[in-house]
């Protein structure tokens, strides 16, 4: 085949078109462009009172859950607060937090779109998505709030 | 249009508003927090007899109050609510809603109707909702469990 006969093989790509900077930001940007941090983590172990307890002093609304291994397990949250220990506290203090965290969150990788993170809220309905590394060790959330910022600087 | 303009232009009538928890003062806070898990939504509204808003009980101020005092549940949720608390129309922008949740960290914003009376409730979820609508593809890809790609082979 000569140079002449050569076919591009993107020729006929067409590449995405977006309405506007926000639609492109939030098509083309990966979710590290994201505010990911910073975030809490406990051990599975931990007492429930401790996970409440650094709820209420870092002001979040959700720990991440790790193993020994730092790999992601779970996620304790204020809706897991409210479903589980609100109404049972005084019986559930002492037992860990793997016994009323969410097992198994939906989670994106640091190399999925910002648009990825959107939907999982969206389509999932879980208002904090951990980021993990292709190891899947924790390197951040992403929560509403931070979606929020980020989309406002295209508005 | 594009989402930016959508935003500013469309109601926020037109976002999947949640069906709001109506208490009165007098409820308890137990009351609150079983109505909560049974709607599954992470707060109640406090309303006059006019069904007009005059206080927002939320899980944020569950987790505070419930470390201070777990004998707290037996109140009433007139001492604890937030008698300050977002609130909009139904045909202010949508933006409007954003930045209530951008600028103020509020995760609901109380809609009222044009005699403000509660009228539903926009939240977090339903402004995310919003915004993927506009990524469909991204939706339709979108991964139901934790992993990925598979981890057996599909097929023969």
């Amino acid at each position: 085949m000569t140079q002449d006969e050569f076919q591009d093989p993107l020729e006929n790509y067409d590449p995405p078109s977006y309405s506007d900077p926000l639609e492109e930001a939030l098509a083309e940007q990966l979710v590290t462009e994201i505010q990911a941090t910073p975030y809490a983590t406990v051990n599975q172990e931990t007492p429930i009172s401790e996970a409440l307890g650094k709820l209420v002093g870092d002001d979040i609304a959700c720990l991440l859950v790790a193993d020994d291994d730092g790999k992601l397990v779970g996620v304790f949250s204020d809706r897991d607060v409210l479903n589980h220990v609100a109404l049972e506290y005084d019986q559930v203090k002492n037992q860990p937090v793997s016994s009323v965290m969410t097992p198994n969150p939906v989670y994106v990788y640091q190399s999925d779109s910002a648009a990825a993170a959107l939907s999982v809220m969206a389509v999932s309905g879980y208002r904090h998505v951990p980021v993990v590394d292709l190891k899947e060790h924790i390197t951040g959330i992403i929560s509403p709030q931070r979606v929020t910022q980020f989309m406002n600087q295209y508005l | 249009m594009g989402l930016r303009e959508n935003t500013q232009t469309e109601p926020v009538k037109t976002l999947n508003l949640r069906e709001p928890i109506l208490v009165e003062k007098s409820a308890t806070i137990r009351q609150c927090i079983e109505k909560m898990r049974e709607g599954e939504l992470g707060c109640v509204v406090v309303v006059d007899s006019a069904q007009k808003p005059v206080g927002l009980f939320t899980e944020a101020i569950l987790r505070h109050v419930l470390l201070e005092s777990p004998a707290v549940v037996e109140e009433t949720v007139e001492t604890q609510m937030a008698d300050s608390f977002p609130w909009c129309r139904l045909t202010d922008p949508i933006d409007t809603v954003l930045e209530a949740m951008e600028l103020k960290n509020h995760r609901f914003v109380v809609v009222v109707d044009e005699s403000e009376r509660v009228a539903g409730l926009a939240g977090q979820k339903g402004l995310m909702e919003y915004a993927a609508e506009h990524f469909p593809q991204e939706v339709m890809v979108q991964r139901v469990g934790t992993k990925p790609f598979p981890e057996q082979r599909e097929g023969a």
